[in-house]
């Protein structure tokens, strides 16, 4: 089992909490809602399962349905009100928002903590394996070391998190709210002037996008076991919304490639240091000049599953 | 042919006399102990200029390492961006990848927090340089530091101010969103209770800010004997110029962040009056302090600040408890480490106490007439 790398597991629960943070941006954006809240929401969900965990002590699948459920609700809460903007004030306004969280974290010290964070969060993979040993497992009876336990647990925790997700954003698109979100996204006018109740899906689709990002920063906080305000500033709103702009907003699975994509490429350039990030702003450039939709947008999948047909009429 | 066999019978011999006067000569040392070490530091993006400082130290001390051939080391230098997740799989990769010995990084305690968990259930020793936040090292058994933590630093340094200047109350100044600036406030707060000083006021400014002029008027207005101010050089050489400015003329105590030629290069003549305590001083009268900054200068352009000073110690204290250690073990690595005593850096003599954290006397010193000057 000396194949299975810690560091490669690493990288992976890293593309996977950004293919998590990637679909909370596409959801918001596909009823044509540009938000940059989402790195608030994210330290809702983060500093709320921190907290159950660490000073109430609880399991950790409680404080992260706890976590998404809070950002989701902030999401309502910030949406029915923010919701009357749109275009780039919207995108101001949700800025204004994240940035109010943050400084939310930082003065409410006792609580939070302050700038210094909270840390020694229980790791969801070492909380796995000492559940495991007391059940009288061993991981060596799989023929892995303890931390290869621990890093694929995370992995596959995580995993699970993301094709869920990914899934029931898939599935949400064939029903009656994905089509209305459709609607809304191609012409908010002509979806209320068909009876479309506009005001709803789009708080619906702004505190969904807020529970996912709820969601990714509850695993976030458990799978690094320490966060500080420091984790949820602007620029975690930007990289965000960069996965969409990159992978496209056209269809769920653009932001998913977007996420991972340039989660990966940093690790895999490495090996030229001082250069990697100007050769990941370079690809963000090209992508934004040659294919502005992003990367992948619905006719490139209906190419790619080879149906002509469709794509002509 | 023939002339083939012979040149063959001449080449055989001679190889044989190699080998014998080989043989009969005692070799000259032994072979050097091989090791691996891994450096996560921030090579781009904000803060690479404490990234730069750190390699640069660790490269020179790594050349004179390999140079007296008692140990050779190999290094891997690994980025982090200053983000708590890229170091994060960056100390995956040292560990699991490249299999390093031990780990010299990260550069932020924020950093730190996340990786020392992760190395320390790895059994890999990790030595923090500049990672000077409360509760490092208690991460668990592997982790270790030598940069001087701000609970050591600001005692040193108020302590000298009272006495000298008799203070008796003061007024507290404090960036509140950065790890650094704010655990140094907290010691500030805690010093100045211990030693009775009435605290007048306590104000807070965030990072980046440009004006001071609210925080520095209610100060004015209360009449410290002394302001106690926790910034990095950036914020606190801007304090120093407009506190001057206003009328405010008692001296500064500032935390490690304070203690760069930046502070004095932007401030100029405000800067006179300010006390940090700091485990370096570029200008101390060593022979060992003379040689390091000759030799930085030479390779770099450029006088080493602490943060090059604390990892060219690092790095000479691993590669000598690796020595002691007698093989790239991880474990006899760290036992070695942690039984470091009176090592004798250019920061001066230092150990690591029961918790692996630091002991050492650091420097107090105050700017006069636009330099850093011991402070008597």
């Amino acid at each position: 089992m000396e194949w299975i790398n810690p560091y490669h597991l690493q990288v992976a629960s890293f593309v996977l909490i950004n293919v998590i943070l990637g679909t909370s941006i596409y959801v918001t954006l596909s009823t044509g809602q540009l938000s940059l809240g989402n790195a608030g929401f994210m330290s809702i969900g983060a500093y709320a399962a921190a907290l159950l965990a660490t000073k109430y002590a609880l399991p950790i699948p409680v404080g992260v349905a706890a976590g998404a459920l809070l950002a989701g609700a902030a999401g309502a809460l910030v949406g029915i009100p923010s919701l009357r903007l749109s275009g780039v004030y919207l995108a101001i306004a949700t800025l204004g928002f994240g940035e109010v969280i943050r400084a939310v974290a930082i003065n409410w010290e006792s609580l939070t903590g302050g700038a210094v964070g909270i840390a020694a969060i229980p790791q969801m993979g070492r909380v796995v394996l000492a559940g495991a040993r007391d059940l009288g497992f061993s991981p060596a009876s799989l023929g892995l070391k303890p931390n290869q336990f621990i890093s694929l647990t995370v992995f596959l925790i995580l995993l699970v998190a993301a094709v869920l997700t990914v899934a029931f954003f898939l599935r949400l698109g064939r029903s009656r709210v994905g089509r209305a979100y459709a609607a809304i996204r191609l012409d908010e006018r002509a979806a209320e002037a068909s009876g479309i109740p506009v005001t709803y899906y789009k708080v619906l689709a702004f505190s969904q996008g807020a529970m996912v990002s709820g969601l990714a920063g509850a695993l976030y906080a458990h799978a690094t076991s320490f966060i500080s305000p420091a984790d949820f500033t602007y620029h975690r709103a930007v990289e965000i919304l960069v996965f969409a702009v990159f992978g496209g907003s056209g269809h769920i699975l653009g932001p998913a490639f977007g996420a991972a994509f340039l989660t990966v490429v940093p690790e895999a350039l490495r090996a030229i240091s001082h250069y990697r990030y100007i050769l990941y702003g370079v690809l963000v450039v090209l992508v934004v000049i040659y294919r502005p939709q992003g990367v992948i947008d619905p006719p490139l999948l209906r190419r790619m599953r080879g149906d002509r047909a469709a794509e002509a009429a | 042919m023939k002339v083939r066999l012979q040149a063959l019978a001449v080449l055989s011999s001679a190889l044989f006399a190699l080998v014998f006067l080989g043989a009969e000569k005692p070799r000259p040392r032994v072979e050097p102990i091989k090791a691996r070490i891994g450096v996560i530091s921030i090579i781009t993006g904000q803060g690479a200029g404490y990234g730069e400082a750190i390699t640069n130290g660790i490269r020179l001390a790594r050349d004179e390492v390999n140079a007296r051939g008692e140990v050779y080391i190999d290094l891997k230098i690994e980025d982090s961006s200053g983000k708590q997740e890229q170091a994060l799989s960056a100390a995956q990769k040292l560990i699991h990848s490249e299999q390093v010995v031990a780990i010299i990084g990260p550069t932020l305690s924020n950093e730190m927090k996340v990786v020392g968990p992760e190395a320390n259930a790895s059994g890999v020793p990790i030595m923090g340089t500049s990672t000077t936040a409360k509760g490092i090292t208690q991460i668990g058994k592997y982790v270790f530091r030598n940069a001087l933590p701000e609970s050591q630093a600001i005692p040193a340094s108020i302590g000298m101010a009272v006495k000298k200047y008799n203070l008796r109350q003061v007024a507290l100044l404090y960036g509140n969103d950065d790890v650094f600036t704010k655990s140094g406030f907290d010691t500030m707060k805690e010093v100045s209770e211990n030693r009775k000083l009435r605290i007048l006021t306590v104000q807070e400014f965030q990072k980046g800010q440009a004006d001071y002029k609210a925080q520095l008027t209610k100060i004015a207005s209360l009449r410290p004997d002394a302001v106690f101010c926790s910034a990095l050089y950036e914020e606190g050489a801007v304090i120093l110029s407009q506190a001057r400015k206003m009328g405010i003329k008692v001296p500064f105590v500032g935390g490690n962040g304070f203690n760069s030629p930046k502070v004095i290069e932007i401030a100029r003549d405000a800067a006179d009056g300010l006390i940090v305590a700091t485990p370096w001083f570029v200008d101390r009268n060593d022979p060992k302090v003379k040689a390091f900054v000759a030799k930085y200068e030479k390779a770099y352009g450029k006088k080493p600040d602490q943060f090059a000073a604390q990892a060219y110690d690092a790095f000479h204290i691993v590669a000598n408890a690796l020595k002691a250690a007698g093989a790239a073990d991880r474990d006899r690595l760290r036992d070695a480490l942690a039984a470091t005593k009176d090592f004798d850096g250019v920061l001066g003599k230092f150990s690591f106490d029961a918790e692996r954290d630091v002991v050492m006397e650091p420097n107090v010193l105050i700017v006069q007439g636009g330099k850093f000057r011991v402070f008597q």
